[in-house]
C-alpha cells in the first residue's frame, strides 16, 4: 500500500477550495434575503472543517513527488469528494429535493453536463442559482487544469501527444506545467469576465449574464431560466453564447498563443480546424433543414442551427429551440456529434476531435498498406508520427467509450427507459452534454421525471466521463492497492 | 426448377431463362479471360476478383425474382438477392406461405451459397489481404497455427464437405421435428448460413418448439469458425473448447441470454421456459447475424431494444458465416486495452498480448483498430443517409447496424421482427443492399476500390 496522506491531504484542498466557493452564494443570499443563506453557510462551514481536517491530519512536511498512483487516487477523489459536497446546498435548500436529485445536479454541475433536475429555475433563488453556475464554472477550470497537467503525464487515451514537457511536441509552449496552469486560469478568467460584459452589452441584465459567461466557457450548459437561451429572443444574446460555446470547446493553449502573438503557430492547429469543419457542416445541414422543414427564414434558421449543433458539440446543452423534439435527420446528426465532442484541451466533453484524426491516420496507413503489404507505413499526427503507445491508447479509450455506452443505455433500458431515451441519455451523459434527444429528457424538459435509478446510472457516467474512462479504471487494475 | 417442374408451376419458366443467361454470360467470361498458364493473384486482383465475383452472383442471382411471378421491380428483387447472398435476410417479400415453392427454395440456396462463399473467402482470401487483423488466421503460418491442413484448396474442399453435411443433418433433424422436406431443407440452409430468410412470414414462430431448438444448434454452428470442425477427428479430443474465440462467443451468447430470460421473466411474466426459451433463440439468431425470430422482440421493451441493438454489433466467429464486427475483434480489443491499464501503472513495463498462444503484433492491434474505425464510420454515413431519405431515428439507425452486420431485422415498426423492407423507399432499399455488400466484404475489400493508390500502376 502506497501513502495515502498525500490524496487525502489533496481531497481536503480540493473541499476547502469549494467551501470558499460556497460563501459567495452565501453572501449573495444574504444581500438578497433569501433564507438560503443559511443553509450555504453551514454547508461551507461543515465542508471547510471536513477540508481542513483532512488537511491538518494529513500534512507532511516534506513534499515528495507524486507517485502515478496517487495521482490517480487524487484526481478520483478530489472529484468523487467534490460531487459530494457541492449535493450539500441542493439538499438543504428551501427547493427540498431528494437527496438523489441533490447528488445528480451537484454531480451534473461539478462534471460540467448540465442535466438539471430543477422544474422551476426561474423562480429558484439567486444563491441556488449562482451556485449551479459556479460548480460549472469550478468543475470546467478543473478539467482544464487536469487535461493540461496530469492527463499528459499518465498517458490517458492517448493525450501524451499533448505532453508539456516534451519540448519538440509542444511547440514551445512554456516549459513547465505549473505555469502554463496558472495563465491557463488566468486567461479562463479574462474570458469569463469578456463573456460576461459581451452578454450584459447584448441585452442580459447583469446577474444573469456572468452566470451564463461562466456555464458557457466551461461548456457546462446550466441556465437560469427553464427555457434555456431561447427564452430571452434575443438575436445578440445567441450569438454572444454561440461564441461563447466555441471557445470552451478550442484548445485553450491556442489562447495563450495568441496572447503571445504567436498567430502562425495558432493558425497551423489541425485539431482546431476540423473542430471548425465539423462544426460548419453540421450548422449548414441543420440550417438548410430548419428552412426546408420548420418553414424558418434563412438567417434565423443560421442562427439557432450554429448554436445547436455548437452546444451538442461542445457539451454545453444549451438551447433556442427544442432541439430534444426534432425527428429524423437532425437527431441523427446531433446524435453523432454528441459522440464527436470538442477539442482535447478544451472543456467540453466527448470523445474529442484529436482521438478521430489519430484514427484517421491510422486508417489510412492501413489502406495503404493493404496494397503495399511490404512498404513501411507510419501514420502522423502534425507532422510527428504517431507512437505505437497512443494507437494503443486512443484504441483503448475508444474500446472502453463503446463498451461504457453500452452498458449504461442497457443499464437505463433495465430502469424502465424506452430505447432512444436510453441511447441518448447514455451518449450525452458520458459526453458530459446534458440534455438528451427525446421529449422526455429535450434541453427544455429536464431530467426530473426519471426514476432514481436512472439518475445514479447517468451521474455515474457522467463521472466516468469525465474523468476520461481511465482514471476510475485504473484504480480497479490488477496490482493499484498492492505494495 | 426441378422444384416447379414438379409442382407445375410456371415458374420454371423464369428460373430456366435466368440459369441460361448466367450459364452463357459465365462461360462466356471463363473462356474470353482463360490464360494458359495460371499464376498466383497479385493483391489487387484478389481484391478485384473477389469483389466482382459477389457483385456479378448478385446480379445474376436476381433475375429469377425479376422474372418470376412475382414480378418485383429490378431494385427489388436486386435487394433480395444481396440480402440472400451475404446472408443477411432482410426480405421484401410479403406473403411467403403462398410464394412458390421455387422461389423459397431459391433465396435459401442464395443464402446457403452466400454463406458457403463466405467462409472460403475469409479462409481463404482475407488473411492474405490482411484485413482487419485477419492475418491472424493465415495458414502458411502453419507452424504457429494448429496443423490445420497446409493448402488452401484442400482446406477448402474439406469445409466444403463438412458445410454439406451439416447442412443434410440439420435437414433431418427439422424434417423429424415435423417441418416439410421442403421446409426442412430451407431452414436447414438458411440457419446454418446464418441467413435467416425463413418460408414463413412469421418466421420460426410459425413452428414447432423443436424445430426452433434444432435451428438453434444450425446457429450456433454456423457461428463457430469452421476450420475448428475440420480437425476433431485428426486431434485425440474434441477442441472446439480450446479454441480461446469460441469460448467467448458461447459465453457471450449465454451472457446475453440470460440477462434477456431474466428481463423477459421478471418483467413480462412469462414463465420460466417461455423465457428462457424466447430469449434464447431471439439472442442466439441476433448474435449470429441470422435474422430469425419467434417473436416480436420489438414490443419487448426498453432493455431488450437497447440489448439487441447492442448485439448486432457483436458478431459471431471469423471464419464463420456469420457477420457483424466479429469476436477475435473485440479480443484484440479487450487484450489492448487490459495492457494499456496495465501500461498505466507501469509506464515502462513490457507487455505482451496472447491469442490462441500466437502473440499479437503492434500491426493487428492497429488492422483491428483501421477496422473498427471504419465500421463505425460506415454505420453512421449509412445511418445518416437514410435519415436523409426520410426514415425516422430508430429505424435508421438499427437498419443501418443491421445491413452492415448481415443480420436482417432491425428496431421498430417498419423493419422490426416480423416486418417487411417492402415498404422503404427504393433510394433506402440500394443504400442498405449496399450496406450488406461491404459489411459482407469486411468493409476494407469493396473500399479499397475507391482508393486512388488502387488503380495507380
Amino acid at each position: 500500500m502506497f501513502d495515502l496522506r498525500p490524496v487525502l491531504f489533496g481531497t481536503g484542498l480540493v473541499l476547502a477550495v469549494l467551501a470558499l466557493a460556497m460563501g459567495l452564494p452565501t453572501l449573495v443570499d444574504f444581500v438578497h434575503g433569501d433564507a438560503d443563506w443559511r443553509v450555504f453557510a453551514a454547508s461551507a462551514a461543515v465542508t471547510l472543517f471536513v477540508g481542513l481536517a483532512l488537511m491538518a491530519a494529513n500534512y507532511v512536511a516534506r513534499r515528495d513527488e507524486l507517485s502515478t498512483r496517487q495521482i490517480f487516487l487524487l484526481t478520483a477523489a478530489g472529484w468523487l469528494a467534490a460531487c459530494f459536497a457541492a449535493a450539500l446546498p441542493f439538499a438543504f435548500s428551501g427547493l427540498h429535493v431528494s437527496g438523489v436529485d441533490a447528488l445528480f445536479e451537484a454531480t451534473s454541475g461539478v462534471t460540467t453536463t448540465g442535466a438539471t433536475i430543477l422544474r422551476n429555475v426561474d423562480h429558484a433563488p439567486p444563491g441556488i442559482l449562482l451556485w449551479r453556475a459556479l460548480l460549472q464554472w469550478l468543475g470546467g477550470m478543473g478539467f482544464l487544469v487536469m487535461t493540461v497537467a496530469v492527463l499528459p503525464v499518465l498517458n490517458i487515451g492517448g493525450m501524451q501527444i499533448f505532453r508539456l514537457d516534451n519540448g519538440d511536441l509542444g511547440d514551445r509552449v512554456m516549459p513547465r506545467a505549473a505555469t502554463v496552469t496558472m495563465s491557463i486560469m488566468g486567461l479562463y478568467a479574462g474570458l469569463t469576465g469578456t463573456l460576461t460584459l459581451l452578454l450584459w452589452a447584448a441585452g442580459m441584465s447583469r446577474f444573469p449574464a456572468l452566470l451564463h459567461a461562466m456555464s458557457t466557457i466551461s461548456c457546462g450548459g446550466f441556465s437560469t431560466s427553464a427555457g434555456s437561451i431561447g427564452s430571452w429572443h434575443n438575436p445578440a444574446i445567441d450569438w454572444v453564447m454561440l461564441l461563447g460555446m466555441l471557445l470552451g470547446g478550442a484548445p485553450f493553449i491556442i489562447y495563450m498563443q495568441i496572447a503571445e502573438q504567436r498567430w502562425q503557430i495558432a493558425r497551423r492547429n489541425r485539431q482546431l480546424r476540423l473542430y471548425l469543419i465539423y462544426f460548419l457542416i453540421a450548422s449548414l445541414i441543420l440550417a438548410l433543414w430548419l428552412i426546408l422543414e420548420q418553414d424558418l427564414k434563412p438567417l434565423p434558421a443560421l442562427r439557432h442551427a450554429a448554436f445547436t449543433a455548437a452546444s451538442v458539440m461542445t457539451g454545453s446543452g444549451f438551447a433556442t429551440l427544442d432541439w430534444g423534439r426534432w425527428t429524423g435527420l437532425p437527431v441523427a446528426i446531433l446524435f453523432f456529434l454528441t459522440f464527436v465532442g470538442g477539442c482535447a484541451g478544451s472543456t467540453s466533453g466527448g470523445i474529442k476531435i484529436f482521438r478521430f484524426q489519430i484514427l484517421y491516420a491510422n486508417a489510412r496507413g492501413q489502406m495503404n498498406r493493404l496494397l503495399h503489404p511490404h512498404a513501411v507505413i507510419l501514420p502522423h499526427y502534425d507532422k510527428k508520427p504517431i507512437p505505437d503507445t497512443v494507437v494503443e491508447s486512443v484504441l483503448g479509450f475508444l474500446f472502453i467509450y463503446a463498451l461504457s455506452f453500452a452498458v449504461v443505455a442497457m443499464g437505463l433500458g433495465m430502469v424502465g427507459l424506452d430505447f432512444w431515451t436510453s441511447l441518448s441519455a447514455a451518449a450525452s451523459a458520458l459526453a458530459n452534454l446534458g440534455p438528451g434527444l427525446t421529449p422526455s429528457i429535450s434541453p427544455l424538459t429536464g431530467f426530473a421525471a426519471l426514476p432514481d435509478a436512472a439518475k445514479i446510472l447517468l451521474a455515474l457516467a457522467m463521472l466516468f466521463g469525465r474523468l476520461e474512462m481511465f482514471i476510475f479504471l485504473a484504480l480497479f487494475a490488477k496490482g493499484f492497492w498492492k505494495k | 426448377m426441378l422444384v416447379d417442374l414438379a409442382t407445375d408451376h410456371s415458374e420454371w419458366q423464369a428460373f430456366a431463362f435466368s440459369s441460361m443467361a448466367s450459364g452463357f454470360v459465365g462461360l462466356a467470361l471463363i473462356w474470353a479471360n482463360h490464360t494458359a498458364n495460371e499464376q498466383g493473384l497479385r493483391t489487387r486482383q484478389a481484391f478485384l476478383v473477389t469483389v466482382t465475383g459477389w457483385l456479378l452472383a448478385a446480379i445474376f442471382g436476381a433475375l429469377p425474382f425479376y422474372f418470376g411471378s412475382l414480378h418485383l421491380s429490378p431494385v427489388d428483387a436486386l435487394f433480395e438477392t444481396i440480402s440472400g447472398i451475404t446472408t443477411t435476410g432482410s426480405t421484401v417479400i410479403s406473403g411467403l406461405d403462398q410464394t412458390p415453392r421455387s422461389i423459397l427454395l431459391w433465396r435459401a440456396l442464395l443464402q446457403w451459397l452466400g454463406g458457403i462463399g463466405v467462409i472460403i473467402t475469409s479462409v481463404a482470401l482475407l488473411p492474405v489481404l490482411r484485413i482487419g487483423g485477419m492475418q491472424l488466421f493465415r495458414m502458411e503460418s502453419s507452424d504457429k497455427t494448429d496443423k490445420v491442413k497446409a493448402r488452401i484448396s484442400q482446406v477448402t474442399a474439406s469445409i466444403f464437405l463438412i458445410y454439406a453435411l451439416f447442412t443434410l443433418l440439420l435437414t433431418i433433424a427439422l424434417a423429424l421435428a415435423g417441418m416439410t422436406p421442403l421446409e426442412s431443407v430451407c431452414h436447414a440452409m438458411s440457419s446454418l448460413s446464418t441467413g435467416g430468410f425463413s418460408t414463413s412470414d412469421q418466421s420460426l414462430g410459425h413452428f414447432s418448439d423443436a424445430a426452433q431448438w434444432i435451428c438453434v444448434l444450425g446457429m450456433v454452428a454456423g457461428g463457430i469458425t469452421f476450420t475448428q470442425f475440420i480437425t476433431p477427428w485428426k486431434r485425440k479430443r474434441w477442441s472446439i473448447l480450446d479454441d480461446s474465440q469460441t469460448r467467448w462467443y458461447l459465453s457471450i451468447l449465454a451472457g446475453f441470454s440470460l440477462l434477456m430470460a431474466f428481463w423477459n421473466w421478471a418483467m413480462r411474466d412469462l414463465d420460466v421456459y417461455d423465457a428462457v426459451h424466447q430469449s434464447i433463440f431471439n439472442v442466439t439468431s441476433i448474435i449470429t447475424t441470422t435474422g430469425f425470430h419467434t417473436a416480436d422482440y420489438d414490443a419487448w421493451g426498453g432493455f431488450a431494444q437497447v440489448a439487441f441493438f447492442v448485439m448486432t454489433f457483436i458478431g459471431g466467429c471469423t471464419g464463420s458465416t456469420a457477420g457483424g464486427i466479429k469476436i477475435f475483434r473485440y479480443e484484440v480489443l479487450f487484450a489492448v486495452t487490459g495492457v494499456h491499464i496495465r501500461r498505466l501503472l507501469h509506464p515502462h513495463g513490457i507487455f505482451v498480448i496472447d491469442f490462441n498462444q500466437l502473440r499479437l503484433s503492434d500491426a493487428i492491434g492497429r488492422s483491428v483498430l483501421g477496422f473498427m474505425m471504419l465500421y463505425f464510420f460506415c454505420f453512421v454515413l449509412l445511418a445518416l443517409a437514410l435519415t436523409v431519405i426520410g426514415l425516422d431515428v430508430t429505424t435508421a439507425l438499427s437498419g443501418a447496424a443491421s445491413a452492415l452486420a448481415n443480420v436482417g431485422p432491425g428496431l421498430g415498426h417498419q423493419i422490426g421482427p416480423g416486418a417487411n423492407y417492402a415498404d422503404l423507399p427504393d433510394e433506402a432499399k440500394c443504400l442498405l443492399a449496399f450496406g450488406m455488400f461491404v459489411g459482407r466484404l469486411e468493409l476494407a475489400t469493396v473500399l479499397i476500390l475507391f482508393s486512388k493508390n488502387f488503380w495507380q500502376e
